[in-house]
């Protein structure tokens, strides 16, 4: 055995125990975070006191501390909450009623779809997925070019396809498994979505819904639903099947055994997905841009809106900019509680 | 409830997992279904609960064919080996839970839940959580959930397996007090023989989803069906040797065991249990053998011997003492030895 003496100086490099760091590693780790701690929290701060400063401040800067560089104003937020008054307390009220539904249902169907892909093994025969698309190329065709009506060739080709896939489908033997269709979902995802923000306005144009909420939830639910799915299968597929089993033979319902099971111990995962939806469609400007125009306008558009005609109006969107960041923080503050670990213990083994 | 299990199969792909089993379990009954892991039982005790469909054949619970029931319908009550408790829910829920889906009225539950736990001592622990409890605690609260409702049949697969080798020994009493209190029929499933010779009423042993014998356990141990049964039985196990039967005795070239009026033939096997041999000094005995090794247990000692290169195991007096390599011989009780086929290792009976 060769136990080297503690000299000071490998005290200061070498760990005291298993358990601790070496004094020089503890004095490292530790000033990277606070590095790291100033690089997220300095934004924050700047846009707080941003909020608080005159025009003239903000363009002769930069000032840093408020009372000793600059002396600290309301007028931005008193421009902001009594002077626009309504228009800034509607785009609010449209964004959370925009951002929380869409988080609900996005996060209900993605979990189904999640659970589903867990759960039950899929085989999609490929000949079956071709003539689905034969047939709704054929029935584009007969509407655009041929002009028959939507509602007469819609069911026709719906027919089709039933009778196809009761005769020739189970011929078939290729076929996609869950692994394909969970790729196949993540790829709607992978899209930009710029790519198909015309069609969605040009349908949301034709049934009349441009510029409401329902337009926006069904499409932020729609953008989403990808991650919801991904991110869910992993939690489902932690809880142990016996479980569910186990409910079966109590007498419990596939139903009943996902809300009163498996959402129940899937409960981390819910909470942080949701957050996570929550903040993508809180944070949504693209696609809002194009659905919403007045009545449905969220609170990144208003944000925008500040750099319009008369330049970059910096105090106006700080203030907006810390009035958006309160639900999300308010919320996650409520959520945090839940993503916790260890909920399973003691469902099974001694 | 009689459980009945006629012809049934079972497949996943190519693998044909149980091949025509055929079962009549009688109300009350406590059947043990025996074999190694992957021998098909716990496939098997799954059918029966409905959880895996059967590829052919028919189950029968009571009157009823129950071979494409739902589980939930089939009123049957498993315990499984995880235990399977549902970790959000307390002690005093989780028992409750097949009565709570049965729509019992509170009062009625709680006076149900309160006699289940009481049946297993677990009273004083109704409000805790899965988590809070030892192994040994939540097998009871498995064991509860089961009894809380009148069930057609407990199903329960390697129950004690997750259990410490003493608490394992004293819920073995328990269940099998428990089982004859309530009379219900009972399937369970073990690869453990002790277990399946203490509680059963009848053990079915199984091998790559063959039944090859279904009796009590005493005939079980004394009258083996085949080969596998008799190897499989017994610690230490059967004593098997491949000899000769020449002139009304099995012959090996280290000595012959007469049996009587048996019909002359080339190959056989010899079984023997090792509390039907004894050792005698090696000129007088039977068979002529070496020691091995000797192993005092407590209250007796185990005697591997080595006879023509293959072991032969003896149980002797706990005080009896033989050099390693000292010349022994064994005697043996013909009317307790058995004789199997070398080929299809089926008894030949005398």
């Amino acid at each position: 055995m060769n136990i080297p003496e503690r000299t000071l100086l490998r005290r200061l490099f070498l760990p005291y125990d298993i358990t601790s760091m070496a004094p020089a590693t503890k004095v490292l780790v530790y000033t990277l975070l606070v590095l790291w701690l100033l690089v997220v929290l300095f934004p924050l701060y700047w846009l707080f006191i941003t909020s608080f400063k005159l025009p003239v401040q903000v363009n002769d800067g930069p000032d840093f501390i408020p009372f000793i560089d600059f002396k600290p104003s309301m007028h931005a937020w008193h421009y902001i909450l009594f002077e626009l008054g309504n228009d800034t307390l509607r785009p609010y009220i449209n964004s959370v009623i925009v951002a929380f539904c869409a988080t609900v249902v996005c996060v209900l169907i993605g979990s189904f779809a999640a659970y589903a892909l867990v759960r039950i093994q899929y085989r999609v025969k490929i000949g079956n997925v071709l003539a689905f698309l034969a047939l709704l190329g054929l029935t584009v065709f007969t509407v655009t070019s041929l002009g028959a009506p939507l509602f007469a060739a819609a069911p026709v080709a719906i027919i089709l396809f039933v009778f196809f896939v009761a005769a020739v489908g189970r011929y078939f033997r290729r076929a996609l498994g869950n692994d394909d269709i969970l790729f196949w979902i993540i790829s709607n995802r992978i899209l930009p979505p710029v790519v198909v923000v015309l069609p969605v306005y040009l349908m949301f144009q034709r049934i009349g819904l441009l510029d409401t909420h329902i337009a926006l939830i069904a499409t932020y639910t729609a953008v989403n639903l990808p991650i919801v799915v991904w991110l869910m299968r992993d939690f489902f597929a932690g809880i142990p099947l016996d479980l569910e089993e186990s409910a079966q033979i109590d007498g419990a319902s596939r139903l009943r055994i996902f809300f009163t099971i498996v959402l129940p111990l899937a409960r981390p995962g819910l909470a942080a997905t949701s957050l996570l939806i929550l903040i993508l469609a809180w944070n949504e400007y693209l696609l809002a841009l194009f659905i919403s125009t007045a009545d449905a306008q969220t609170m990144p558009m208003l944000v925008a809106a500040q750099n319009a005609t008369r330049g970059p109006q910096w105090w106006y969107m700080s203030v907006l900019i810390v009035i958006m960041i309160a639900p999300i923080v308010l919320t996650a503050f409520l959520l945090q509680r839940h993503i916790a670990r260890g909920l399973l213990v003691g469902a099974i083994k001694g | 409830m009689r459980v009945r299990m006629i012809d049934v199969r079972k497949s996943f792909g190519q693998n044909e997992v149980v091949k025509n089993l055929s079962l009549d379990i009688a109300d009350g009954e406590f059947l043990v279904l025996l074999g190694e892991s992957g021998c098909g039982k716990t496939t098997a005790l799954r059918m029966v609960a409905g959880l895996e469909t059967v590829s052919g054949g028919t189950i029968e619970i009571g009157d009823q064919d129950v071979t494409n029931v739902l589980p939930k319908y089939r009123n049957v009550a498993m315990v499984f080996q995880s235990y399977a408790l549902y970790p959000h829910m307390t002690v005093a829920k989780n028992i409750g839970y097949p009565l709570k889906l049965r729509g019992t009225p509170a009062a009625e539950l709680d006076a149900a839940v309160r006699a289940a736990a009481e049946k297993v001592h677990l009273e004083d622990l109704l409000h805790r959580y899965p988590r809070q409890l030892s192994g040994g605690q939540r097998q009871r609260v498995a064991l509860a959930r089961a009894m809380v409702r009148t069930p057609s049949a407990f199903l329960m697969d390697e129950p004690l397996s997750n259990l410490d080798a003493k608490l394992r020994i004293a819920m073995r009493v328990e269940l099998k007090r428990l089982q004859s209190e309530l009379g219900v029929t009972t399937i369970y499933v073990t690869h453990d023989q002790v277990e399946a010779m203490t509680l059963a009423h009848r053990v079915a042993v199984m091998d790559e989803g063959v039944l090859q014998q279904v009796a009590p356990p005493k005939e079980i141990y004394d009258d083996p069906a085949n080969l596998f049964v008799a190897r499989f039985i017994g610690a230490p196990a059967m004593n098997i040797v491949r000899g000769a039967v020449e002139n009304g005795s099995f012959a090996v070239p280290d000595g012959s065991v007469p049996l009587g009026n048996v019909a002359p033939r080339g190959d056989i096997y010899l079984g023997f249990r090792p509390e039907d041999a004894t050792l005698a000094p090696a000129d007088e005995a039977m068979l002529r053998a070496r020691i091995y090794s000797t192993e005092m247990t407590g209250n007796e000692t185990i005697v591997t011997c080595e006879m023509n290169g293959e072991h032969v195991v003896v149980r002797a007096d706990k005080d009896y003492e033989g050099a390693l390599d000292a010349a022994v011989g064994i005697d043996l009780d013909p009317g307790k030895a058995r004789l199997f086929d070398c080929d299809s290792g089926r008894r030949i009976r005398r």
